[in-house]
């Protein structure tokens, strides 16, 4: 076990090294790109912690990443001078609030009737974002510019593609592994446990409502977040991030790398925004392939790309690598 | 923990092989590279569409010629989807990845704003021939983007004037719920009020951009009981307003901004539904001038059909920005900003002048009005056009918001 979680400190450090030169091989437009996945990974691992782990689906999570995202805008442009700290401080708070408001509004209901009020918040977040125009800037969005990191005398420049990888490296990477830290904390494990019988951790004493309510605000943190970087990597938000089509596309890149494992929806980010960069380029129909990838994914590989890949060693042993357990989270795969 | 080492060492595999998996673009250093953000896809595909035929048209134009500076346009489009991160988003991506150092567009006011402040922070040229939200030409101008073409200022003056004279008192408004719409309402309404103060607005509606279903603003339309309807709507919001509207019982003319839509004419399916409406544009195939009607014989003739409204105006824009590199002798930008402001262009449409205090485009107006029979279609289409001289439009510099530089 020991050996265990020191491998795994390996490689996150390996992964954190590698991300760390990937700026002296890649050209700048790649560099931005992986910017964007970092970001989009947070996105994607924080929606599967709800999805995978506590077995809510919600088609809502959009309303986290677009309340940080704008928070993060609006209050880069209503107040003047404010640090980039202070900026995402503000935009996890409001994310966090969102969610100790919805979450105790929601999470009473489950399986259908907790997606469909997922979803129908997450339209609610959008008419305000677009009627409240003055703030939102509505359909017109908002321009922001990056601030520059200040740590006492010394001035970091962010303006820059390069600079601001790194930063997001940083913050958004110990937030992924803090996420993963989660998974392992007695909360964690409490969370799957509740969505595996839930009546049997009523009787041994636990308070579920709680519990999910915290995952539920948690996820929503990290969701906004993502969101603020959003916003501070294209210095512009608009409508779009607060839209279903921003849930849609975390459902997708959840389920093409896999809600079993926990790095799965990292995994399917970065084939996600690869190949919809790709398709992009080649037509302008591209929305259309990707609902299909999410249509054979889901009907053929419904544990995404990380089940291919954990079939793999299986196939050179001679095992099947197919058996019961493997297309959910379980203890075992959330390692 | 097998199965999670196995996903992380294959993410390790993916950040190596980045590089060699997205493919470096194809560089070809000897042209003169012009992204076009319009949208390619979704419900204004078709007004995307003819702005690009538009674009293609004069770069085709121009390498015929002999190319620019000796190099050719190469137009690289751009689906915007009618997004503004979605076109910031590609643009920059086009910016880091093929150098690209000119921009144009020409739907959604959204889109525009959002490109300018893109091409200010990358020190890039943005031009647009249709994105016409006054503001950004005016308080939220800078020094990388220009308008060569109309405003919702000069084209809502020109529809005021036209209002005024034709005697309407009670006006009725209809618009498009973002910038663009609000600009031009509070634009027409200011002209009107100085023209005729006894005019009356008996309704002032707002709904979303790509509205389905105009029942419910119709009605409210036809309570109002309006002498004339006043919007600014384009595209399919133009449509299907007069479609579901007309039938209705929603019997006013309507003044629009974008009534020569040849498209949009005739997917009404009777010429009923807009006989007698009006419009003010900065370009209209029946322009009753002798370029003009060389353009449009010539245009015609290579590409099968007529330089209808986008496409004349994408041209023309085109046509100027190209101007503008030739006098700039460089692709500088730095430099070419510097050519352009000032200069005039000669074009079908009149004399143009791109204004140094704002970047935005003096141009002339043309109004005309729907009529059955007309040289260019079967079904209606506007008669010939009459002329609105720009200093009648014309807004003062020091009355425009805009502080360049500063």
């Amino acid at each position: 076990m020991i050996f265990q979680k020191k491998a795994s400190h390996f490689v996150i450090a390996v992964l954190f090294l590698v991300g760390g030169l990937a700026p002296f091989a890649l050209r700048q437009y790649q560099v931005a790109m992986l910017t964007e996945i970092i970001f989009f990974a947070l996105y994607a691992v924080s929606y599967n912690l709800l999805l995978g782990y506590a077995g809510l689906l919600s088609f809502g999570h959009a309303m986290f990443f677009g309340t940080g995202a704008f928070t993060a805008a609006v209050a880069l442009v209503c107040i003047p001078g404010i640090s980039i700290w202070s900026d995402i401080f503000l935009a996890v708070l409001m994310a966090i609030l969102v969610g100790l408001v919805v979450g105790s509004l929601l999470l009473r209901t489950k399986g259908a009737y907790f997606a469909l009020l997922t979803l129908a918040f997450n339209s609610l977040f959008y008419v305000v974002a677009t009627k409240w125009s003055s703030v939102t800037g509505g359909d017109d969005g908002l321009s922001i510019t990056r601030p520059n990191i200040s740590i006492g005398s010394i001035t970091i420049q962010l303006a820059g593609i390069t600079s601001f990888y790194y930063f997001t490296l940083v913050i958004i990477g110990m937030a992924i592994v803090f996420c993963w830290y989660f998974t392992h904390t007695a909360m964690g494990r409490t969370v799957l446990l509740i969505r595996e019988n839930e009546e049997r951790m009523n009787f041994l004493g636990y308070n579920t409502h709680i519990s999910r309510l915290l995952l539920f605000v948690f996820t929503g943190a990290a969701a906004g977040l993502a969101g603020a970087f959003y916003s501070l990597h294209f210095q512009f938000v608009s409508i779009s991030a607060i839209s279903v089509d921003m849930t849609t596309t975390v459902l997708l890149m959840a389920f093409v790398g896999g809600t079993g494992t926990f790095w799965g929806p990292i995994l399917g980010t970065f084939v996600y925004i690869i190949v919809q960069s790709y398709l992009s380029d080649l037509t302008d129909h591209w929305p259309l392939f990707m609902g299909l990838i999410f249509v054979f994914m889901v009907l053929v590989m419904p544990g995404g790309l990380s089940q291919i890949i954990q079939k793999i060693p299986g196939v050179f042993s001679g095992k099947s690598g197919d058996e019961p357990g493997d297309r959910v989270v379980t203890e075992e795969t959330i390692l | 923990m097998k199965k999670g080492m196995w996903s992380l060492g294959i993410l390790a595999i993916f950040f190596v092989l980045m590089s060699l998996i997205v493919p470096n673009a194809a560089q070809s250093e000897d042209t003169i590279k012009l992204g076009v953000t319009e949208p390619l896809s979704g419900t204004f595909k078709d007004i995307g569409t003819r702005y690009l035929e538009g674009v293609q048209y004069a770069a085709k134009v121009i390498n015929e010629g002999g190319g620019l500076l000796g190099e050719k346009v190469q137009v690289i489009p751009i689906d915007s989807e009618l997004k503004p991160d979605v076109a910031t988003r590609k643009a920059q991506t086009v910016i880091l990845k093929d150098n690209v150092k000119f921009f144009c567009g020409g739907t959604g006011s959204s889109v525009g704003e959002a490109m300018s402040q893109l091409a200010k922070r990358q020190n890039v040229i943005m031009f647009t021939y249709g994105m016409d939200a006054a503001s950004m030409t005016g308080e939220k101008c800078n020094r990388n983007f220009f308008r060569p073409g109309g405003s919702t200022d000069g084209r809502s003056f020109a529809i005021a004037q036209m209002i005024v004279k034709k005697g309407f008192q009670k006006i009725g408004i209809i618009a498009q719920d973002y910038s663009f719409g609000h600009e031009a309402v509070d634009a027409f309404k200011k002209k009107l009020l100085q023209l005729n103060p006894k005019a009356r607005t008996v309704a002032e509606i707002y709904h979303p951009l790509g509205t389905k279903d105009f029942a419910p603003y119709a009605s409210q339309l036809i309570a109002a009981a309006p002498d004339v309807i006043f919007t600014p709507n384009w595209g399919n919001d133009l449509t299907l307003l007069l479609k579901q509207g007309r039938p209705m019982g929603l019997k006013a003319k309507v003044v629009s901004y974008y009534i020569n839509d040849e498209v949009m004419i005739e997917s009404l399916g009777d010429d009923n539904l807009i006989l007698g409406d009006m419009g003010a544009e900065i370009y209209m195939v029946s322009i009753p001038t002798k370029k003009n009607e060389e353009f449009v014989q010539k245009f015609y003739k290579d590409e099968g059909h007529y330089p209808t409204w986008l496409r004349g105006k994408s041209y023309m824009a085109v046509m100027f920005w190209a101007e503008a590199v030739k006098k700039a002798g460089t692709t500088d930008v730095n430099k070419v900003i510097k050519a352009w402001e000032g200069l005039t262009y000669e074009g079908p449409a009149g004399t143009w002048t791109m204004r140094a205090c704002d970047h935005q485009a003096q141009v002339p107006y043309w109004t005309a009005e729907i009529v059955k029979n007309n040289p260019f279609f079967k079904h209606a289409f506007v008669g010939p056009a009459v002329e609105v001289p720009a200093k009648d439009v014309e807004v003062p510099c020091d009355q425009t918001g805009c502080r360049m530089g500063q």
